[in-house]
This record gives structure tokens, sequence and C-alpha cells, in this order.
């Protein structure tokens, strides 16, 4: 089982997420923005991060890089695609995922351990999660409030595609709480807090970080990319 | 694997993967697919095109750069690439790059006509040089390469010449760099980089030149001496006049090579001008001797000014003039200072730790056998006071260059800041704009901030302090030198162009007292690009693994000047550099501007020509330009060309290390002895229980001992992943071997109260509460760093608190036996006549074998014992307490006792590996009271404490006498903790117990607190102030 990471310029959590990658016991590997060559990976993590500096737009630029490309024709054919803070605001950029990462309500960079409340496991990401379950996953981004128009968050409810919500005091002023989504077919997850940084107890949180990980191993190992999904090319 | 070795992989994957992965553990590694040869990443516009279009010439585009047609050509190239490869769709970085960094479009337009024919003579010097580069090779004068007033042609062959260059480039320098790596070897200097080196050989550029031309005879005495011996330094008056003769000579034609080769400044007739309206020149500075010039304005005294003269046996040219009045600046040479600070070598413990110390950019200390740890604290007060923001940013940013320099990767930071009162009108501004510059910097860069220090005080009112800590970890054989040895060798330019900001940054803002005008030096101030300098960082570690730098030196205060003379003086060589071909921002920019610019994200390299390529290679891949600017010398000289024309001629030590040094008068504040009898034993204190109740609540309010969570928050204290404690523990813990789980602990603290009651005892306490906070963690304090913040050293009583806090620091060192290893001296911090408090902050790092067992603040688990370990004194003179409820500050501060800090520091780590404390907590501002309410807000559990009865329940609660620390026993291993303590002479008291389930902090006979009401007062006071709470939007 091979994830990859990709590194961006600027891309800052990637060496987290391989880390990640490697404790629930996938092999990691280290994929480069301008090589749009996948190396046979079984399912890839945009990492957190300042891409390209974020300028122009967080992630507006590393969408465009030669590596996202093939992600994005890889994802509608569903490889399974995880996009952690920068990550997720690539993959909305990229519109894998619908809507968008606005700045901070308060305006601050906020570094949160956060409570969140898993809202749907139908995803190869989440397997190793109950519905309705809490965990602990640190935040930590300036740019993270999610937003969209109403028919577009309706949507999302009603289709179970809030992955995620945040518990507690909303960290940043994200519509209805929310933390992370999923496209229809599942195999895309866009979440702003940091599963890679609650892997291990020693230098997170908690350790409820670790089955975005260990969930897609299971998943790979059941089902080839190709297969995982009905979704259309 | 290690931190040093995880990110080899990242950062060297496209050069080599295997060499230092000795331990083995990189599954990821193999898989990583070399991105250079296939990158069809247009990257940085100008830099691929650049190479590009000089594909014979090892240049970037930046390296043909002279004034004009340089211009042309990387525009006309821009647009070329643009066409090409449209950057939305497949070049992301180059677009951004365009978007970022191209020239303007228009800047050709301006420059071509005027200077068509030094045109001809720029841009032939690469030709020659890469000419003189492959000696037997020279290639005639290649004045026809570029022709004058032709540069469409440049940027038409450019973009024809793209596809094929790039391909041939690509393998050339794959092949380049697999040859560097055993290449370059010979060419590293010697292990003793603090030995005047001796120039290696060096391919004798000067001689092939000598044959491509015959002008050249006029530069003797470099041809000369290019047969090894190295031109004696400073050689004054004599060896000026040689050299300085040499290149005034007025060339016959500009058809030769380099400046220096072409021996002149072309065929342009000597520029007219009146006064300093146009470029002053060496030549122009000879015929002129007597011109006045504005020396007193750039801060320079009148007998600083004349020894400038006699050094160079003439007057300064206007770039000199300004070199020097930076280079011998307070804030570069430390001429106030250097008398005193000599005291923290010659007073340091032996130590077989350290690697590199004062002197180096940071000290470097050994912490395994494969692994070094280098750490440093610097100031960015006046810029962060004027531009809080930028200021604060590019603090970060140049303390982490620095870090970077020794061969290190950065992986923490650490912000001691210190503000006015926090409810005075301006704090809000500089809260926001400094604590948002150090988030917005260091966050984007990567690097986990993990503590600090926030503290408010009026003393600070208009001259906050803003200081930076940065924490780097390298293999112990990976040091890099700043000595620019080998003659012959390239000096390279990496990273950002330069711009007009920070143009005096060291001598006009650093270097003197704030008065109304402040806010006019705002263009003084710097601005950061954090996403510029993680590409930096990630060239530089990747140059470092593929073993292609000789030299390398940060640039930072007084940025070229600083960076050529440093390398030049430390390796006892010279240079000559060609300020054409520094990428500019401003085209416009004079030469003395380009000396002087503090732009930020930049480093200076000195690479051998044959590893020129590889190192391009790498500067092309990560996005950064990569120019040749110049070539070691080995004739003593640091010589500066701009347009043709000699414009710098100096001995580089006389810049780097000969400046001026003052035994200023010095004498104790007149006030000092009425302050000091003025004790706060004396003060009112509550004298009942429920008094000392509300005291305590009003304490735990107050501004410096309130939660800090506003601030903390703003940072990442999570990236990289080997975060083990971050503020608000009493120290930072860092993993740096995930194998072994080795880690450091660092703590940075001041007290300028304390320090300006007794700036000697103070600044031993601050070194003793730094050593503590670290040996809190059960790690092995090492060594120590520090910024001296103080008023202006022209005031004697700021100069005697400036000596007593050096005395007292580095006899403090001496005592616990750690030597001090680098830091900074911040002068000047003061509005008008009145200075900050002296404020000496200390920053302690300490070595922790297995970061699993590192012991936090935070009570762990119920009904485990507490311990008061050390002595309770009645000493509350400079205490917060004295200062939250009467505003005083008076007396004497409490007693150091370093024997008692060893003793303690020795019970915690001993304790920590036995299993025998749970939580440990030193006690400090605030005292017993504000150590207690921290450990058990921390994750919500209680605690009944019974109050030793040596000293009154008051005093008890909060006194600040040192040595002293509240640990957490668990039941059954208190007989053993016991039994250690008396082993080790440690005194300790039982003071009670966590009670997990009462949730209340109780003290036996006096009062109970919930801790809802405690958090309600601790938590929340910075946002009342600063704002910050969400409006939040939710749908």
């Amino acid at each position: 089982m091979k994830i990859g990471v990709v590194t961006f310029p600027g891309s800052l959590d990637d060496g987290d997420a391989r880390r990640a990658a490697r404790i629930a016991g996938a092999e990691s590997i280290v994929l480069w923005h301008a090589d749009p060559n996948l190396h046979g990976v079984d399912a890839v993590v945009l990492p957190g991060g300042f891409s390209y500096g974020d300028y122009l737009r967080c992630g507006a630029i590393a969408r465009f890089a030669p590596v996202m490309s093939t992600i994005v024709e890889a994802a509608r054919v569903g490889l399974p695609v995880l996009g952690i803070c920068n990550g997720f605001q690539v993959l909305c950029e990229a519109h894998l995922l619908p809507g968008a990462l606005a700045r901070n309500a308060h305006l601050h960079f906020r570094n949160r351990d956060q409570r969140l409340r898993i809202g749907s496991t139908a995803s190869p990401w989440l397997r190793d999660y109950a519905d309705g379950q809490e965990v602990v996953i640190p935040v930590k981004n300036g740019e993270g409030r999610y937003v969209a128009d109403e028919a577009t968050l309706d949507m999302l409810e009603a289709e179970g595609r809030i992955v995620a919500r945040y518990v507690g005091e909303n960290p940043n002023g994200s519509m209805r709480e929310i933390a992370a989504i999923r496209n229809e077919a599942g195999n895309v997850v866009g979440i702003m807090p940091h599963p890679e940084h609650a892997v291990d107890a020693l230098t997170g949180p908690s350790v409820d970080g670790i089955g975005f990980f260990t969930s897609i191993i299971k998943a790979a190992v059941a089902l080839r990319p190709a297969s995982l999904t009905g979704a259309r090319a | 694997m290690t931190i040093a070795d995880h990110e080899k992989p990242d950062a060297a994957r496209g050069a080599d993967a295997a060499p230092t992965s000795a331990n083995g553990s990189a599954p990821e590694e193999p898989k990583q697919t070399p991105d250079k040869a296939s990158a069809p990443q247009k990257a940085p516009g100008k830099t691929a095109s650049g190479k590009a279009s000089t594909p014979k010439s090892d240049k970037t585009v930046a390296s043909d750069k002279s004034a004009a047609s340089d211009k042309s050509a990387v525009s006309d190239k821009s647009a070329a690439s643009e066409k090409t490869a449209p950057p939305a769709k497949t070049a992301p970085l180059g677009k951004d790059a365009a978007a970022k960094s191209a020239p303007p479009k228009d800047a050709p337009a301006k420059a071509a006509p005027a200077k068509a024919s030094p045109t001809a003579s720029k841009s032939a010097p690469d030709k020659a040089a890469d000419s003189a580069k492959n000696p037997g090779s020279a290639k005639p004068p290649a004045a026809q390469q570029v022709g004058a007033g032709k540069p469409a042609a440049v940027g038409k062959d450019a973009s024809s010449e793209v596809p094929a260059a790039r391909s041939a480039e690509s393998t050339d320098s794959a092949a380049a760099m697999s040859d560097a790596a055993t290449a370059v070897r010979p060419h590293r200097p010697s292990p003793t980089p603090r030995r005047p080196a001796k120039p290696t050989p060096g391919p004798a550029r000067a001689a092939s030149a000598s044959t491509a031309a015959p002008t050249l005879a006029a530069q003797e005495p470099a041809g000369a001496s290019s047969g090894g011996t190295p031109a004696p330094r400073s050689g004054r008056a004599t060896m000026v006049g040689e050299s300085a003769s040499a290149p005034i000579e007025p060339a016959p034609d500009g058809s030769s090579a380099e400046p220096w080769q072409a021996g002149g400044r072309g065929n342009t007739p000597p520029p007219t001008r009146e006064g300093f309206a146009g470029t002053d020149t060496v030549a122009r500075a000879l015929s002129t001797p007597n011109e006045p010039q504005p020396y007193r304005e750039l801060g320079l005294a009148d007998d600083e000014y004349e020894q400038i003269r006699s050094i160079l046996g003439r007057r300064p040219t206007d770039s000199e003039l300004y070199m020097y009045s930076i280079m011998w600046s307070e804030h570069c040479s430390y001429k106030s200072s250097k008398v005193h600070l000599r005291q923290f070598a010659e007073k340091a413990p032996r130590s077989d730790r350290l690697l590199a110390g004062m002197g180096e950019n940071a000290g470097v200390i050994a912490v395994s056998d494969r692994l070094a740890v280098t750490f440093k604290v610097e100031s960015h007060n006046h810029p962060s006071f004027v531009e809080p923001y930028q200021g604060a940013a590019t603090g970060v940013g140049g303390i982490v260059r620095d870090i970077l320099a020794m061969g290190a990767r950065p992986i923490a930071v650490m912000d001691p800041l210190r503000f006015g009162a926090i409810d005075h009108p301006d704090t809000a501004r500089l809260v926001a704009g400094i604590v948002g510059g150090v988030g917005g910097y260091g966050n984007c860069l990567g690097l986990p901030n993990i503590g600090g220090e926030l503290v408010f005080d009026p003393c600070y009112q208009a001259n906050p302090l803003l200081n930076a800590l940065c924490l780097g970890v390298l293999p112990t054989d990976g040091l890099q030198s700043k000595n620019a040895t080998g003659p012959g060798n390239v000096v390279v330019l990496l990273g950002a162009k330069t711009g007009r900001d920070g143009i005096g940054g060291a001598s006009v803002l650093a270097s003197a007292t704030f008065d109304a005008n402040s806010a006019a030096r705002r263009p003084s101030v710097q601005v950061g690009d954090p996403f510029t300098e993680k590409l930096l960082i990630e060239a530089c570690l990747e140059l470092y693994a593929a073993n292609l730098v000789v030299g390398i030196q940060d640039l930072g205060a007084a940025g070229i000047s600083c960076a050529l003379s440093e390398t030049a003086a430390g390796a006892g060589t010279g240079m000559r550099a060609n300020l054409d071909r520094v990428p500019l921002r401003e085209p416009s920019m004079a030469a003395h501007e380009i000396l002087a610019s503090e732009s930020q994200e930049r480093m200076l390299l000195i690479v051998t020509p044959e590893n020129l390529k590889a190192v391009f290679a790498i500067a092309e891949k990560w996005g950064i330009l990569a120019t040749d600017i110049g070539e070691v010398t080995d004739d003593g000289r640091l010589v500066v060309w701009w347009h043709g024309e000699v414009v710098v001629d100096v001995p580089p030590g006389s810049l780097a290390d000969d400046g001026p040094v003052f035994a200023r008068p010095m004498r104790e504040p007149a006030d000092l002895p009425l302050l000091r009898v003025d004790r706060a034993e004396t003060l009112p204190r509550p004298k009942t229980a429920e008094e000392l109740r509300a005291t305590l609540l009003r304490m735990v309010a107050s501004p410096n001992l309130c939660d800090k969570s506003y601030v903390t928050e703003q940072y990442d204290r999570y990236v990289l992943g080997n975060t083990v404690l971050a503020q608000p523990e009493d120290a930072g813990v860092i993993r740096i071997d995930e194998r072994t789980g080795l880690g450091v602990a660092l703590s940075v603290d001041g007290n300028g109260r304390f320090a300006r009651l007794d700036p000697y005892v103070g600044a031993q306490l601050a070194l003793a509460e730094a050593y503590r906070n670290v040996a809190m963690t059960g790690a092995e304090p090492v060594a120590v760093t520090n910024c001296l913040n103080f008023g202006s050293p022209e005031d004697p009583t700021v100069m005697w608190q400036f000596a007593e806090a050096v005395r007292g620091l580095a006899d403090g060192c001496a005592a616990l036996g750690i030597p001090v290893t680098g830091g900074n001296v911040s002068f000047y911090n003061q509005t008008g006549p009145i200075p900050i408090n002296p404020t000496p902050v200390v920053g302690v790092l300490g070595v922790l074998a297995n970061v699993a067992e590192r012991v936090p603040i935070g009570f762990q688990n119920d009904g485990d014992l507490l311990y008061l370990l050390g002595t309770t004194r009645d000493e509350l003179c400079g205490s917060e307490w004295a200062w939250v409820e009467h505003g005083h500050l008076g007396g004497e501060p409490p007693r150091v006792d370093f024997a008692a800090e060893r003793s303690l520091a020795m019970t915690i780590a001993a304790a920590a590996v036995r299993g025998q404390v749970t939580s440990a907590h030193d006690l400090s501002d605030g005292g017993l009271a504000q150590a207690l309410v921290e450990s058990c807000l921390r994750r919500g559990l209680g605690a009944m404490i019974g109050l030793p009865n040596t000293v009154s329940p008051f005093m008890a609660l909060f006194s600040e006498s040192s040595a002293r620390a509240l640990v957490a026993v668990p039941r059954g291993q208190e007989i053993a903790f016991t039994a250690l303590c008396e082993e080790l002479g440690q005194a300790h008291t039982a003071i009670g117990t966590i009670h997990a389930s009462s949730e209340n902090l109780e003290i036996i006979d006096q009062f109970t607190v919930s801790l809802d009401e405690l958090r309600a007062a601790h938590t929340g006071v910075l946002e009342r102030h600063f704002g910050g709470v969400a409006a939040s939007p939710t749908a």
C-alpha cells in the first residue's frame, strides 16, 4: 500500500503526512509538484502548508501544478485523495470539492486542539471512524473558514457529505461548523484540521487522526483504486 | 530516523539519496523521483530562461545582468517563455515567479539607450568569466555576443534555444552533481575555520584572463600574487595606493571580459557630476580628496571618519563610506560591547560539546555522536516598533538564516516579546503587528513556535522588544564555514532580488535612539517574504547535502557589504564583485544602495567553478535566483565594480574586524542606592484569608501572569511533528531523533525589573530561570545564548548596567558549568532620555536523552504527592506581586544560588529517569501561587495544599525566591524520591496532594477557590485587551 504525499513549493506538513502514513503501516511516497507521474500510489495526500506562499489565493496556484492535472484525472475515476488544510484549499480550487476556504472570521491564525464530530463515514478515508464519533484533532490555519452558497450547503447536508464538524467554539467561523467534506463518490475528502498531527501521543493532543490513514490502507487492500467507486470518468 | 536525515530525502532527493541515511530506516526514500531532470517546471521564469539564454556561460539570467541590456533581455525572455508556456496552465511557479519578481516590463526602455556601451562591456564579462573558469579555452573577447543596443537578439536566442538548452542542461547538471560529490571535497575548508586559510589552489582565472585582456597589466597586484601568496591584510596606505591606482586607468576600449579584466570602465567617459549625483568611484575619490562627505548623517563620528581615511590613504567613496558606516555601526561591530563580551569566552567553562562558539553565526553543540544543534537569539527591536509586522517577521527570518548558515535545518523558533503597559493605546497596535509578524513568518516557514515570553511593562512603551530565537539541527560533520577560501572560487548570491528596503537598518535604525522622527525611518525596515525563505532553506540544505558549498554567509544587517567583507576577512582572502550582476528589484538603485540593502531572503555562497552548474541546478529546482557576482581572490582586497568602474577597494578585514572599539565611560545610576533601600517587604500585605484569595485571583489575571494562549494560538506549534512540549510549558522540547528519542529543551527568560535593581544579579536570575526551566523537563542544560537589550551605550549609567549584566552572566555560566555559545547585543533601546530597564534575555539549551521521559508542568494523576523543592525566603523586591498590587519597584532582587540550581536540576533529571515525578513546574514570576494555578489548570486537576510554616502563608504563596520548583510524585515513589533529594542535598517539603475530583485549589486553613473561578480570572485577559474573539458569522 503506497500513499503519495505531494510536495509543492511551500508545503510544510508533507513530512508529517508521510510520517503518519508510515505509522499507519503504509509506504509513503514523495510526489513532486512538477512531476505529473504518480508513481503507482494507491492514494494521495495533499498536505498542509503555504503552497506557493498562498499568493493570489490559497491553493489557487498549486492547482495548476503538473502533478495536480494527473491527480484531478485520477480522482475522477476513484483515486482516494485527502486534502489537509492547504490541501483542502487546493481541492476546492481544483473543483474536486465544492465551496471555498476564506479568511478566519476573527482574522487571526489559530492553532488549537479542536474537538470534532465525525458526520459521515461513507468514504474510504473514514472506515475506522463511527458516525457521530467525537475526536480531538488540531486546527491551525489562517484561512480555514468554509464557505459555500446555501444550496451547496443544503446539498452537502442532504447527501451526508459533511465528514466532520467543529464541536464547541467554531475556530474560524466556518459555515454550519464544517470542518471536512467529501465528494459525491467519497474518494476525495478535504479536511481543515490536521489528522497527521494527531497520530502519536508524544507529539500530538491525541491519536485520533491516525484513523484516516489506517482507513485508507484497509480500503486499498480491499479494492484497487479504479474500482473503489462508481464514479464516472 | 533523525530530523537531519529526515530532511535529506526531501531536500536532497534530486541530487543523491544515499549518503547520510546511515541509520537506514528510510522506506520512502528510494521511491523519490528525481525531479530535476523531468521538471518541466518552468520554475522561476527568469532563472530558467536566463540559463537558457546563456547556456555556455554558467550564469543565470541575473548573472548577465548588466545595467541595461540585461533588463531588456530578461523581460524579452520572460515574454518569450510566457508565450511558449502559458504559466496559468503548465507553469504555476513560472507564473508566480513572474508575477512576483520578473522585472518590470518598462525597465529596459528606460535603461537601454543611455547605457548602450557599458552594455557591451558588461555582457562580455560573462563570456570571459566563463573562459576564465575553463583555463585554456579562453574565448576571444565577447563583445559581440550581446551586441550593444541589440537586446532583442538575446531574447530571440533565448526562446529558440530553450528546449535544447534545457535538455542538455538536465543531464549535465545531473552529471555535474554526481561529480560534485567527489570533486568538491578537496576544496572544502579545513576543519579549523578560524585559522586564516591558505588559499586553496583554484583555477587560475586571473592568469587566463591576462591573456585575454592585455590591459590587465594595470592589475598587477592581483596577477602577481596569483602564485598563491596571500597578500598581507590591511596593508593600509601602500597597498591601497597600488590597487587603487590599477583599475582607474581608463580602459582603451570596452571589449574585454569581467570589468576587472577590462581594466577600466570601458569607453564611457568619466561621468561628470555635480555633488553626488553620479557614481563616486575610487578614481574620483582620488581626484577629489577633499570633497565633503556626509559621514555624520550616516552615524560615523569624526574620529571614525579619520580612521577610514587613514586605512584607505584617501577619502572613501560613497559606497565605501556607506559600508564602513554600517559595518562599524554599533549593531554590526559591537564596538561598545566588545570589551565586555570577551568575558564570555574568558570565563567560559570547558565543554566538549562545543563545535562552534562565539564569533560564528551561531554556536553549535554536539548532542550525540552524529547530531549537533545550533541556536541563537537575536533582537529586532527598533524595526518592530517602526513597522511592527515586518519588523517582527524579518526578525524571525534573520535569525533563521543565521541558523541555516551554520549548515543546520531550522527546526523551531521562540519569541521573547516585551511591550509597554497593556492598556496603553499604542500597545494594541504593537501586539497585533508583532505577534502577527512572528506568526506570519514562522508559520509560513513551517517552524514550530515552542515558547517565549510575553511581558508588559511601561518601560518598553515606545521601545518594544522583539527577540527571536531559532534552533537548528545538523550532522556533527555538516558544519558550514563562512570563509571565502580558494582564490578563483565563485561568489554566488542566492535567493531574493535586492531592493531598497532596509537601507541603513543597522546604522540608522538599530544604532540610534528613537525620537520624534522615527516614523520617517520606516523605509529602513526590511520587508519579508517567508515563501522565498522556505525555498532558500530547502535549496541550501540540498546544496549542503551534495557538498556543493565551500563557504556560506547569510545576508542580514549590512547586506552584501557584510557578507562580502566577512567571508573574505574570515578566510584572509580578497574578493572581486560586480554589482551589475546583482539582481535588482529596482533598476535605478545606486551602488551604495545595493551594498547597503538589507533585503531579506538572500545568502552568499562560495562555490568552486566546477560546481557552479550544479548549484544553479538546485537553485532552479527550488525556483530561486542564483547569480555569479564575483570571485575570491588572493590579494587581500575587497574590490567592488559598478558600471565598469571600481567603487570599493578596501581591505575586507578593516570592515569586518578592525572597527573601532570603545571602552565607554560607566557610572552606577545615581538613583540606584535610593531605589535599593526602598524594599518591597515593607509594603502592605493581605491580612486575611479572604484578602489572600482575592490577591491570588488578581495576580493570575494580571498582564504578565495571565494565560497567553491568545498569542500562542497564533503560532503553529505542531508543524514538523516533533514538538513534545511547547508553551505554556516551562520549556519547549523538540525531538531531534525519532529512532532514539533524543531531544533538546529550550527556554528563554529575562526579568528587566530585577536587572534594574541589580544588573549583575538580574542577569544571573535570568540565567538561573532559563536553566531551571530547562531542567524542569528532565533535560541536562548544556549551553547558553543571550540577547542583551539595553539603552544607549553613550549613557554611562546604561554602560554600567551593561557591564554588570555581562559580568553577572559570565560568572553565572562559569558557576553552572555551561558556556555562552553566542548572542546578540541591542543598544539604544530608549525613546527620549529614559532607557528601558536593562533586559538581558537568556536562552538555555538542554539535552534530553529520551523525550518520552520529559516532565510536563500540568498535574497528571489524582493522589500524587506535591513537594516544594528549594527554600522560600522573604523575597518580594522586584516581584510580580509588588508590581501588580503596588506598582512598586525597589529593593534588592532575590538571592541567586547556583549550587542550589544545580542540585535542583540534578534532582529533577534523576527523578524523571526513574519515573519519580509526574509533573514539575519552576517557581518564578508570581511564586508558588502562580505555579499551583498553572499546574491545576493545565489539565483541570485540583489540589489540596498545606503551606509550609517556615514563612507566612502570604510569603509562601508570593515570594519569588529562586532555585525552587513544585513537583508531583506518584504514590509509592515518595520514599525513593525523598531519599534521592537527601542524597543530592535538595531541600524538599511535602505540601499536599493532587485532588482530581474536587475541582478546587484548596489552601488548607486559608481559602478554597474553584478551578472554574481560577480559569475565568486567568484566561481571556489578552482577548479583552486586544480583541480577537471571533464574531462568528455561522450560517
